[in-house]
């Protein structure tokens, strides 16, 4: 019986991988979760079929849009505003939006809609139920918005290079799922196909949201955006530190998303041979990376920078694909790699992972985490020992009574009940830190271990602060991808490179940080429209507009 | 009696135990026992007494952390005596809550269980959790015992900070 299992290369160990240096330039990939949901879309032919649209002639009302997925129906519920120009603000302090939204279980009827549209508007304010499985609100990108509606009333199309410098026409501003606000528990949906990703209803409600805007905008505008530009036009969002301790405390899930990327990298590696199609395939995509290196401009002069460079790399680095024919070539191709910068190894691995869908699709199947961390306890305080002296190396090796080494402290905003980051020696809350200072507790742990071993429980009797720590060492021995090999409340943690992770887990492109505390991001740049959804559909990695 | 996803209680539960001074880890487990704990129709007078002694959260912590560490040593069924009902019924709630299989029985002050630590737990989470306003509110209050109020770089360096909201 032939053995189905792909052969493989070793994995990246963890130890490369799990650096806040690597995180923070990676790309998205094919196991991407919107581009997961978007392929799963297309495989199933689905079509997007607007059951409800009561808008004024300027665009303000609600409209309901179902689809399809797997036997289950899902509506996008959206919720059009005339938002005053001086209310409209990204951030999470705000309370008043263009528009707002939930994916809900089904289709909605009469009743439904006007709940939602009372509700929905209010967003963390109000209250939602389990038939609601996402809730979003989303801002206009002004000057698109204006400028497209301008530009088809007048019977024209917007101009191709505003839609390649900006790329959305809203952008949303939070993401709600799994239960926050009353909205569904995750677990109610989890075994749904189709839903069963990660953040998979997150990624139907964002892909229905650009169907909405590019709806809405063709509606406002009395006529049609070419397809070329419209599918250039994704959802834009702008991200802060709400979204980065998720990394930090769901250490199981998280390790999971990193093993399916770093097993399908090392399964694509192993490839024998390439066949002509595919080398020209490698070359095509080569080629798209530059074109998108090209049209990736952002305002931050060190990350702009930091784009050209990677963008000169890259030209140089071409003529390897042009060496694809002997054997193991995409081994040869990513050890070419190594000697180059990081970010043009994440680039490369992203490509690679493209190129060889049939070992690495299935890969998205196994990126949940649907049972917690079944983790073993360790026999002893020696054998706990032996697991942070073999892991945690680069954890306890660090001084921290040097300021620099524990500047940062992660706190809850009472105003928002956000995450937030403040300095240790200047602002006030330290002593209500959240629990992100991972490295720093094991080092403490380590450090009071008792000579003589004895069981943990007991150990942990006396000393109960330690038991956090003693669960991430029991948690990284069976995970080994599920911690960030950093110290997050180094004075030189760049939380940016978190966000930058997370986002292109999601599949997230045209990263515009505007700080090293928030970036900008676009989500479905590329992507089929709602008309095109089909099984050839799934091929717009890093998207060019040209 | 109010209607709140299992997410919120378990965030709650969290919060609250940590407002209560509780340490992380055993925080983090009590937040998860305590939506088990609503979901199974447990009577929140435990609760409201935990919160009160968090001292009583540890104890079950470590009792726990013992039952477990006796199951990855032995296939035999592991026990605890708690003489008192109303934490003997949070300590059947944390088995309840762990993330591997616990088959759990109760003999007059023990409770037994079979911890399969290997086997993840196959128990049904609700759709909605019923709690009363005054162990919602008893939690919260703790909870917000944990919040930092902003400060005046937080609130100008979050995500769409320092832009003009018209581009």
């Amino acid at each position: 019986m032939k053995d189905l299992v792909p052969e493989t290369l070793p994995l990246r160990p963890p130890s490369d991988v799990m650096r806040l240096e690597r995180m923070g330039v990676m790309m998205p990939t094919r196991l991407s979760f919107l581009r997961v949901l978007v392929r799963r879309l297309c495989a199933e032919r689905a079509q997007i079929t607007r059951t409800r649209f009561e808008m004024s002639p300027d665009g303000h009302g609600h409209a309901v849009y179902s689809v399809d997925l797997s036997g289950h129906t899902y509506s996008l519920v959206a919720i059009s505003k005339d938002l005053p120009a001086d209310q409209r603000s990204d951030r999470v302090i705000a309370t008043a939006w263009d528009a707002a939204f939930v994916l809900y279980d089904g289709v909605p009827e009469t009743a439904e809609i006007e709940r939602i549209a009372a509700q929905a508007p209010l967003q963390e304010a109000g209250r939602f139920g389990p038939r609601d499985l996402v809730l979003s609100r989303a801002n206009k990108s002004v000057r698109m918005w204006d400028a497209t509606v301008a530009a088809l009333r007048a019977g024209d199309q917007p101009d191709p290079a505003m839609i390649r410098d900006i790329g959305y026409l809203m952008r949303t501003t939070a993401v709600y799922g799994n239960g926050k606000f009353g909205i569904a528990d995750r677990h109610l949906i989890a075994d749904r196909p189709g839903l069963d990703g990660p953040f998979a209803a997150e990624m139907l409600a964002v892909y229905m949201i650009r169907h909405f805007t590019l709806d809405l905008v063709q509606y406002v505008g009395r006529s049609s955006l070419d397809d070329r530009l419209a599918r250039h036009l994704g959802i834009g969002n702008a991200t802060g530190l709400g979204m980065a301790p998720f990394l930090v405390t769901h250490p199981v899930l998280f390790n999971n998303w990193m093993l399916a990327r770093e097993t399908g990298l090392a399964r694509a590696r192993a490839t024998d041979y390439l066949s002509e199609d595919l080398r020209d395939r490698a070359i095509a995509l080569a080629n798209r990376a530059t074109w998108h290196l090209s049209e990736w401009h952002v305002p931050a002069p060190d990350h702009e920078t930091a784009l050209r460079q990677l963008e000169l790399d890259w030209a140089a680095f071409l003529p390897r694909f042009a060496d694809l024919n002997g054997p193991q070539p995409l081994e040869t191709l990513w050890q070419s790699a190594q000697s180059k910068s990081v970010a043009l190894q994440e680039l490369v691995a992203a490509l690679i992972l493209e190129l060889c869908p049939d070992v690495v699709d299935g890969l998205a199947d196994c990126m949940g985490d649907p049972f917690g961390a079944l983790v073993a306890p360790f026999c002893d305080t020696d054998a706990l020992r032996a697991a942070i002296k073999a892991d945690w190396d680069w954890a306890v090796t660090q001084d921290y009574a040097d300021p620099d080494a524990c500047r940062r402290f992660w706190y809850v905003s009472a105003a928002k009940l956000e995450p937030r980051l403040g300095d240790r020696f200047a602002d006030e809350g330290a002593e209500l830190e959240t629990p992100l200072d991972i490295a720093r507790r094991v080092a403490e742990l380590m450090a009071g271990l008792p000579a003589q071993a004895q069981p943990v429980s007991a150990f942990l009797t006396n000393n109960p602060i330690h038991a956090h720590a003693v669960a991430r060492v029991a948690t990284l021995a069976r995970y080994p991808y599920s911690e960030i090999r950093d110290n997050l409340i180094a004075a030189t943690c760049r939380p940016i490179d978190m966000l930058r992770c997370k986002l292109s887990f999601f599949g997230a492109t045209k990263f515009d940080p505007k700080s090293d505390l928030w970036t900008r991001i676009t989500l479905a740049q590329g992507a089929p429209l709602g008309h095109e959804l089909s099984p050839d559909a799934d091929d717009w990695w890093l998207p060019v507009l040209g | 009696m109010t209607d709140k996803s299992w997410t919120e209680i378990q965030s709650l539960g969290v919060k609250a135990a940590s407002g209560a001074a509780v340490p992380p880890a055993q925080a983090l487990a009590f937040g998860a026992m305590v939506a088990r704990h609503l979901s199974d129709g447990g009577s929140e007078d435990p609760l409201h007494a935990a919160l009160n002694a968090p001292d009583t959260i540890l104890t079950l912590a470590h009792e726990i952390e013992a039952m477990v560490e006796a199951a990855s040593v032995s296939t035999r069924i592991v026990s605890a005596q708690q003489p008192d009902a109303g934490q003997r019924a949070l300590l059947i709630s944390w088995l309840a809550s762990l993330p591997c299989q616990a088959d759990i029985v109760t003999h007059e002050n023990a409770v037994q269980a079979h911890l399969s630590l290997k086997a993840p737990s196959t128990r049904t989470r609700p759709a909605r959790i019923a709690i009363s306003p005054s162990l919602f509110s008893h939690m919260q209050d703790l909870a917000t015992r944990t919040y930092v109020p902003d400060s005046a770089a937080s609130r100008t360096s979050g995500a769409g900070a320092g832009l003009m909201e018209l581009d």
